[in-house]
């Protein structure tokens, strides 16, 4: 890990020197700011009814993104409703690996909402640019601002309280646009004790407590061309998940990357940025807090990052295309130590993470042609080679006597789709087909707890890919006062992957009731189903709504477990002068479908109403908005289909906060 | 800007260096486990022009099974002797004047490539002050036997994984169960080799000069099978056990030979039913195959435990 930062801060150093004999040589009026990479337009991190959110409380707000909770911190996103196994979550297109095997510490909590600008999702295989992937992909962007803005300096500061849970949190960034340098940075700060549910029970273990910082530095080189140092570090300490058997002790990350940005006036290729990138994650476990745990277990994770990626845009006419190469290798390690009862004998040992390498090169292309003013073609497509390479593959053995150390994958993917709009409405149908190599956990995983169904987990090193076909179209309309939009995905995944009871071995885990091993399914279906729906009633009095729909089977037309069932969101805006009021209702239907095969049992319905209240003012020169509400105002009981171990949501949450912005 | 990276490079050195350190898995099973693959020697006897030269692994005799090797030579030209057999008989001495065995290989085998003889004896106590081992060897030069002995200290086996056990099967008879290989388990499919012995009770009274190798004769037992189930005991691992185990059945080498799979490393113990070559059970019993966190493991009643 140190000689690979030593290689990082040669690497900076080499590209900061190397910059600046580029910026003699070069001579032009053309403002690097001015030119404009194509892509979606910002959404701020914040959701309708909060300003001051969480990451993850950005993303539940996103209505193909649902979320297994383990409690009040990191939650895992689902895209399409698959598990984060069949997305891929990068950063600004880093790949980062968590280093949890109980997969506490998604991708998501290394961030804070303060250093990022946007979050990208893509459905299916439209989000092949990334790398390999069948649900889709997740890309947190970060904070970018651009050269020689007028105003110079700039920045945020952010506090707020929520009574529940007594969250505490301090945020603040800053950023200086020079003509030469941008600098951005961010610190923030949260904390906040265990939470409420409804009945005014106090849930045990859901405390957290995180640091984050980040620091971005750019140069302008030339004219056309810019170098950009990045770095994120986050730490989360003492947060408990009430629904696993033990908490988080500590968990560190550090986050960088050095980039080269090459812009190109005329000609085919507009824009080339390569980014070489490290990261390292640390994570360590404790399950002393739990009284109930008659034995001790030392669990670390950690896992290491370092790859490049690579990307040009090329534009000519109705023509625009995206190529990237991405190229990473994670090596990923976890540990079980468990402790007898008398402590001065021998700990028992073994890895649940075996040292596992995995290398993953791939190239893809994303193309658009619009064939008229109504109609666009999009289409490309993906070929990564992955390799993985278990260390100490005897434990691989133990079940699966034999497995090849190494393994190579070749994982091809392809989409189109056609988009056409006729007067006031639009139309969008395409089809995928993609592939994805099995994880860390599903390939080479070893007795890994899971306390959903309470069952030890084996990975299988032979595992064939999964691979998913896939269709979707949308149909919307849009006038001056509405706007309504339907949207259908559907996913044919063959070796569909999930865990199944094996008559081999025993538990290792002292909760585990028995063994599973991750199999493959010979086929599964998805289906996603989404309507929204927008209407101005009167200038300043808005109504939205979101009706989503999903449906998972396995071979055995069985339902697929962590399928969110048939839910709703419906909310009404109000501006008056300086005020604007918000009020929304929220709530899932009864989960008909639910697995008792995979762990599950029916999840009752609920409805949650949340209200909130924005002032906006000038203090001093600054502007700042002052927000209060309450989200479960009816202090309801509740908990949702992937609520781990049926762990009861937050009751009602009074929320304050206060953002300056100068 | 230049202050600033380094000044990155420095946090990412203070980040980059784990708060825990990774466990040195290599090592890990050496911190109770000594491999030993010398044999080197640990008693020498000199008989007139002879010198006896008893070597075992580590030069030490153990607790369990040793494997043992005889070397002759004599003293004036210090030349490997020719000699064409060998005996070998330890004995243990009670306190109270009262004298047993353990099982051994009597008539020790030549082995010509390396010009010694082999044999093994499964020592079944350390030596103390109430238990006294002593080394009787004979051996053949030239038509004429040499007698020697030699009292020796046996120690106790610090590796766990050569345990051995001493027991009284149902037909009444006195065995022992004497684990010989892997010296050094890994988490894996082992190799697990041990050795069955019977003491065969003699039914004529003691002739001769002293010892009378009848009145302590052992031998290796031939087609028992030793059905194994090996179990973490700890109360912690719930009974946890492993699987592709195989019950251990004599090759040709008069060991018996079987597979044990190790999921972790730590306390194990190997649970045996003991059955003859007819298919009955001699000793042991069926462990429950429940997983009963928090409750310490049931063990056969017959069984040997392991750490690594
Ligand atoms: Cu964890």
């Amino acid at each position: 890990m140190k000689k690979l930062s030593v290689i990082l801060l040669v690497l900076f150093l080499g590209m900061n020197a190397n910059a600046q004999d580029i910026e003699a040589s070069r001579d032009t009026s053309k403002r690097l700011e001015e030119v404009k990479i194509i892509g979606v337009a910002k959404r701020k991190i914040e959701t309708d009814m909060k300003m001051a959110v969480s990451v993850d409380e950005f993303l539940a707000s996103s209505e193909n993104i649902s979320f297994i909770k383990r409690g009040a911190y990191a939650w895992e996103p689902l895209l399409n409703n698959m598990s984060s196994e069949r997305s891929t979550l990068t950063i600004d297109g880093m790949h980062i690996f968590g280093a949890c095997t109980d997969k506490m510490d998604p991708i998501t909590s290394y961030v804070e909402s303060n250093n990022l600008s946007t979050i990208d999702i893509k459905s299916g295989q439209e989000g092949s640019l990334h790398g390999a992937t069948i649900g889709g992909s997740i890309d947190l962007k970060r904070k970018n601002t651009p050269f020689g803005l007028e105003k110079k300096f700039s920045g945020a500061y952010q506090t707020g309280f929520e009574f529940n849970n007594k969250q505490f949190f301090n945020l603040a960034n800053a950023s200086y646009a020079g003509d030469k340098i941008v600098a951005d940075g961010s610190i923030s700060f949260r904390k906040a004790d265990n939470y409420f549910d409804g009945n005014q029970d106090e849930v045990n273990h859901s405390q957290y407590n995180k640091f984050n910082t980040s620091l971005a530095l750019a140069y302008k080189i030339s004219p056309l061309s810019s170098v950009r140092v990045d770095a994120i570090f986050d730490q989360a300490k003492d947060v408990g998940y009430p629904a696993l058997p033990m908490d988080l002790w500590l968990s560190r990350a550090i986050i960088t990357s050095a980039s080269y940005k090459q812009l190109f006036e005329e000609g085919l290729v507009r824009v080339w940025d390569t980014k070489l990138y490290f990261n390292a994650i640390e994570h360590y476990m404790d399950d002393t807090t739990r009284p109930e745990n008659l034995v001790h277990m030392d669990m670390p994770g950690w896992s290491t990052t370092y790859g490049l990626v690579s990307n040009i845009n090329l534009q000519k006419d109705r023509y625009s295309s995206e190529i990237q190469l991405n190229a990473y290798e994670n090596v990923s390690i976890a540990e079980m130590r468990m402790y007898p009862q008398d402590r001065n004998k021998r700990t028992m040992f073994a890895y649940s993470w075996p040292w596992v390498t995995t290398r993953f090169t791939g190239l893809s292309m994303n193309n658009s042609w619009e064939i008229s003013d109504r109609s666009q073609l999009n289409f490309g497509g993906s070929l990564g080679l992955n390799y993985n390479h278990s260390k100490y593959v005897e434990f691989n053995w133990i079940f699966h006597p034999g497995a090849p150390q190494e393994k190579n994958r070749l994982l091809p993917g392809l989409h189109a789709s056609y988009q056409l709009s006729i007067d006031q409405f639009d139309f969008s149908v395409g089809t995928g087909y993609g592939q994805r190599a099995p994880s860390v956990s599903e390939g080479y995983g070893y007795y890994i707890y899971n306390s959903f169904d309470r069952y030890d987990y084996i990975g299988n090193p032979d595992l064939k890919d999964e691979i998913s076909y896939e269709a979707n179209a949308s149909a919307g309309f849009k006038n001056e006062k509405l706007s309504i939009e339907g949207k259908v995905n559907y996913f044919h995944i063959q070796n569909y992957i999930i865990g199944r009871v094996l008559s081999l071995g025993s538990p290792m885990n002292y909760q585990s009731v028995g063994v599973k091993g991750y199999t493959s399914l010979s086929h599964a279906r998805l289906f996603n189903m989404s309507l929204n729906a927008n209407y101005d009633i009167l200038h300043h009095l808005h109504w939205k709504g979101t009706l989503n729909y999903a449906r998972g089977t396995d071979d055995k037309d069985g339902n697929l477990p962590f399928i969110r069932p048939l839910n709703y969101q419906t909310s009404l805006h109000w501006m008056y002068n300086k005020f604007s009021f918000q009020t929304s209702v929220s709530g899932d239907f009864t989960q008909e479908n639910y697995s008792p095969e995979y762990g599950e049992d029916q999840t009752p319905s609920y409805m949650i109403w949340n209200i909130s209240a924005d002032y906006n003012f000038n203090f001093k020169s600054f502007k700042t908005v002052l927000q209060v509400g309450a989200e479960n105002v009816t202090n309801k009981y509740y908990s949702t289909y992937a609520d781990w171990g049926n762990i009861p949501r937050m009751g009602r949450n009074i929320f304050t906060s206060l953002k300056v912005n100068f | 800007m230049k202050k600033i990276i380094l000044f990155l490079a420095a946090v990412c050195f203070a980040v980059a260096s784990c708060t825990k350190e990774k466990t040195d898995y290599e090592a890990e099973i050496d911190t109770v486990v000594t491999e030993h693959y010398e044999f080197k020697e640990a008693a020498s006897i000199n008989s007139e022009d002879y010198k006896i030269s008893i070597e075992a692994l580590n030069g030490t005799f153990y607790k369990g099974y040793n494997e043992i090797h005889l070397i002759i030579t004599n003293t004036q030209n210090n030349e490997k002797v020719n000699v064409s057999a060998a005996t070998f008989l330890p004995i243990m001495t009670h306190a109270d004047g009262s004298n047993i065995s353990c099982p051994h290989q009597y008539d020790l085998l030549y082995k010509p490539d390396d010009n010694y003889f082999s044999g093994y004896s499964v020592f079944t106590s350390e030596s103390n002050v109430n238990e006294e081992w002593e080394l009787y060897i004979s051996f053949t030069v030239a038509n004429q036997t040499y007698t020697a002995k030699q009292s020796i200290s046996v120690q106790d086996q610090p590796n766990k994984n050569l345990n051995m056990t001493a027991f009284t099967g149902k037909d009444d008879e006195q065995y022992f169960i004497a684990l010989v290989s892997p010296q050094k388990p890994k988490i894996a499919e082992n190799e697990l080799v041990a050795g069955i012995y019977k003491f065969n009770k003699s039914t004529n009274s003691p002739s001769g000069t002293f010892p009378d190798p009848s009145q302590f004769s052992y031998t290796e037992v031939s087609g028992y099978t030793l059905m194994l189930d090996p179990r973490m005991p700890e109360p912690s691992m719930g009974n946890h056990s492993s699987l592709n185990n195989k019950n251990l059945v004599q090759q040709s080498d008069g060991l018996y030979h079987g597979v044990v799979n190790y999921t972790m490393t730590g306390n194990w113990t190997l649970n045996f039913i003991m059955l003859n070559q007819n298919g009955q059970i001699l000793k042991g019993t069926k462990v429950p195959g429940d997983f009963t966190p928090g409750v310490e493991g049931v063990k056969s009643e017959l069984y040997i435990d392991i750490l690594f």
